[in-house]
């Protein structure tokens, strides 16, 4: 099982490095596209679409990072102020609903990326690139969320972490950012 | 089933769910799919893949990690403290000069990272343990801090106007503008009100002999002048016309991490790659909501409840003011519970043709909706900032933070109440550089 943990998370944690590179790439491919516009004066084709697609890339291929690292933010005030029974059963609650949604989410990302390949889809822009490689990003990315969700559910049945990562006695738990 | 039924159902549903702590993204993703399959059964499934893909399909959502990645790399650089010893040196001078360095560097910091738990670690590091140490009551230390770091989704380039202006398709450069006076504004409220605090009390900083020099004055500048040289750049590039949201962010994200690199030498790979972790979470945390809220806004839709409700509060004719309130104090309540990037993607949607068939500007209404969700930030049981204090200065205890804030929770509620008597405070900026 320790085994099985490991070898997902260490994909969870390469998807994190590969987000983080794609979200890199967009930076600087906008750079080039306001470059190539503004000082060369040329025309820009490719590159809007492929830097939206990088980082609809990344939030599929980053999701399993970002959840393996409680970055997907929660509404916790009840899980912090109930008890460690009461907090175990939400936390089962939570992590199956949610499993539940990317597992249902996933095979419809499959259906439509098959739907996408099979009838040779192309982008209405100029580019015309072919759709079914940006859309394989959400399959592949749902499929290893889904597996870190496995874990997550692994590690809270046998203990190995506490229902939603929180210390006993924690105040605060979400980074509910902006 | 009628509408109103069936909108009641969505809203328990909705709230139960989402109190059970699962993540806000899957949680709205879930409830979408289960009253899809309830009302329209298996079939209506095929569409939601689509959907959600289709929620961030759009250049520009680009923005938001590049926005995120600005504020990441000087969020990690000693910029902060760089810019609070500026301030610091300027100010110390007035009374309560070491809160106002504090509040001004907040506002300042706000306009390079746009985000407020950014904003208040940044600078809540350097300012508070020096406030306290110069003799500065713990509640106007902390309390001044938490307020200050919401300035941060005020004043632009912010993140909460990008998701608001995304979920109402209304022009982000008219949404940063309108929040340009209003953060002034409010800064000035929270400055006049601990003026008044520090007065009150005879609080001197300073020995009245202590005195900084010319040199040391101009000598703080150069380090923080090129991250508000790209500001200013990334503003001129958005409102000359030279470049999209999307594009002046990447420029402007670009230039944040070479300037980290130039000026504060962050070569090693371990800062590197705080710098990408961060923008990696953050964005991808909010990039998933909007593919999640665009599905619960197809619900929605699909279900006739947005329409119905709109035109419910349409039927009761009430006064637009005491709608106004009532969204306000629904928007209050949301914001002590739920985040704000949640919030502002689930009810925009549904609010926009309430607030527009009552006759409200969208872009004024928006910087209403921000500075409710300001105060959610700094108000319990939610309040991340209060949080993020709290473990700057973990020997004070949370209830006088809390106390703290709740003079600029006042403030803020002042400027909501200024807002509502005078829309142009919001307005004037866009109407003049942008048109009517």
């Amino acid at each position: 099982m320790d085994g099985f943990i490991k070898a997902v998370r260490t994909v969870s944690l390469a998807c994190g490095f590969v987000a983080a590179f794609l979200i890199v790439l967009g930076v600087f491919i906008v750079c080039e596209m306001v470059f190539e516009r503004s000082v060369l004066g040329t025309n820009t084709i490719w590159q809007t679409d492929f830097v939206t697609n990088c980082l609809i890339a990344a939030t599929f291929i980053g999701s399993p990072y970002v959840l393996m690292t409680r970055g997907h933010v929660n509404v916790d005030v009840l899980p912090l102020h109930s008890g460690p029974r009461f907090r175990f059963w939400l936390a089962l609650f939570s992590i199956l609903l949610a499993m539940a949604f990317v597992i249902i989410l996933a095979v419809l990302a499959y259906n439509f990326w098959y739907e996408a390949w099979s009838h040779n889809w192309r982008s209405n822009t100029v580019w015309r690139e072919r759709l079914w490689i940006p859309y394989a990003a959400m399959p592949a990315g749902l499929i290893l969320l889904a597996l870190q969700y496995v874990v997550e559910l692994i590690c809270l049945l046998t203990g190995r972490e506490p229902p939603f990562g929180l210390k006993p006695g924690a105040r605060h738990g979400t980074e509910a950012g902006l | 089933m009628s509408p109103t039924t069936a909108g009641a159902l969505v809203l328990v549903v909705t709230l139960v769910i989402l109190v059970s702590g699962v993540p806000v993204a899957f949680g709205i993703g879930a409830i979408s799919v289960i009253f899809i399959v309830i009302f329209q059964g298996f079939d209506g499934l095929q569409i939601v893949a689509q959907t959600f893909y289709s929620g961030l399909d759009d250049f520009t959502l680009v923005s938001i990690p590049m926005f995120v990645m600005m504020g990441a790399a000087i969020g990690s650089s000693p910029a902060g403290k760089d810019l609070y010893e500026a301030l610091d040196r300027w100010l110390y001078r007035l009374p309560g000069g070491l809160v106002l360095s504090n509040l001004g560097a907040c506002a300042i910091f706000a306009a390079l990272t746009g985000s407020s738990p950014a904003c208040c670690a940044a600078i809540g590091k350097m300012g508070i343990p020096e406030m306290r140490r110069r003799g500065y009551p713990d509640g106007v230390a902390t309390g001044s801090i938490c307020a200050g770091g919401t300035l941060g989704i005020l004043i632009p380039p912010s993140i909460t106007f990008i998701l608001y202006g995304i979920a109402t398709e209304n022009s982000i450069g008219r949404l940063f503008l309108a929040g340009v006076v209003p953060g002034i504004m409010l800064t000035g409220l929270f400055m006049i009100w601990t003026l008044i605090t520090i007065s009150r009390s005879g609080f001197r900083a300073y020995a009245a002999d202590f005195r900084y020099s010319w040199k040391e004055k101009f000598n703080a500048i150069p380090k923080i002048s090129p991250f508000i040289a790209i500001i200013v750049g990334v503003m001129y590039a958005l409102y000359g016309g030279l470049a999209t949201p999307s594009e002046a962010a990447g420029v402007g994200a670009a230039l944040c991490l070479v300037l980290a690199i130039a000026i504060y030498r962050m070569w090693s790979p371990a800062e590197w790659w705080q710098i990408l972790r961060d923008t990696t979470r953050e964005s991808i945390m909010i990039l998933t909501i909007i593919a999640a809220a665009v599905i619960f806004g197809y619900m929605l839709t699909s279900l006739y409840l947005t329409q119905t409700l709109a035109q419910g509060i349409a039927d009761m004719h009430v006064n637009r003011w005491v709608l106004m309130l009532m969204i306000n104090v629904f928007l209050l309540v949301c914001g002590f519970f739920i985040p704000p990037a949640a919030i502002i993607l689930m009810t925009s949607p549904i609010l926009l043709p309430i607030i527009t068939a009552a006759g409200f500007d969208p872009v004024w209404f928006g910087v209403i909706l921000t500075i409710n969700m300001e105060i959610g930030l700094i108000h319990p049981p939610v309040g991340l900032n209060i949080y993020i204090v709290s473990a700057i200065a973990p020997d004070v205890p949370l209830t006088r933070v809390m106390w703290g804030t709740l003079p600029y929770v006042l403030c803020m509620m002042l400027g909501i109440v200024l807002l509502c008597i005078e829309p142009r405070i919001a307005t004037w900026l866009p109407d003049l550089l942008m048109g009517g």
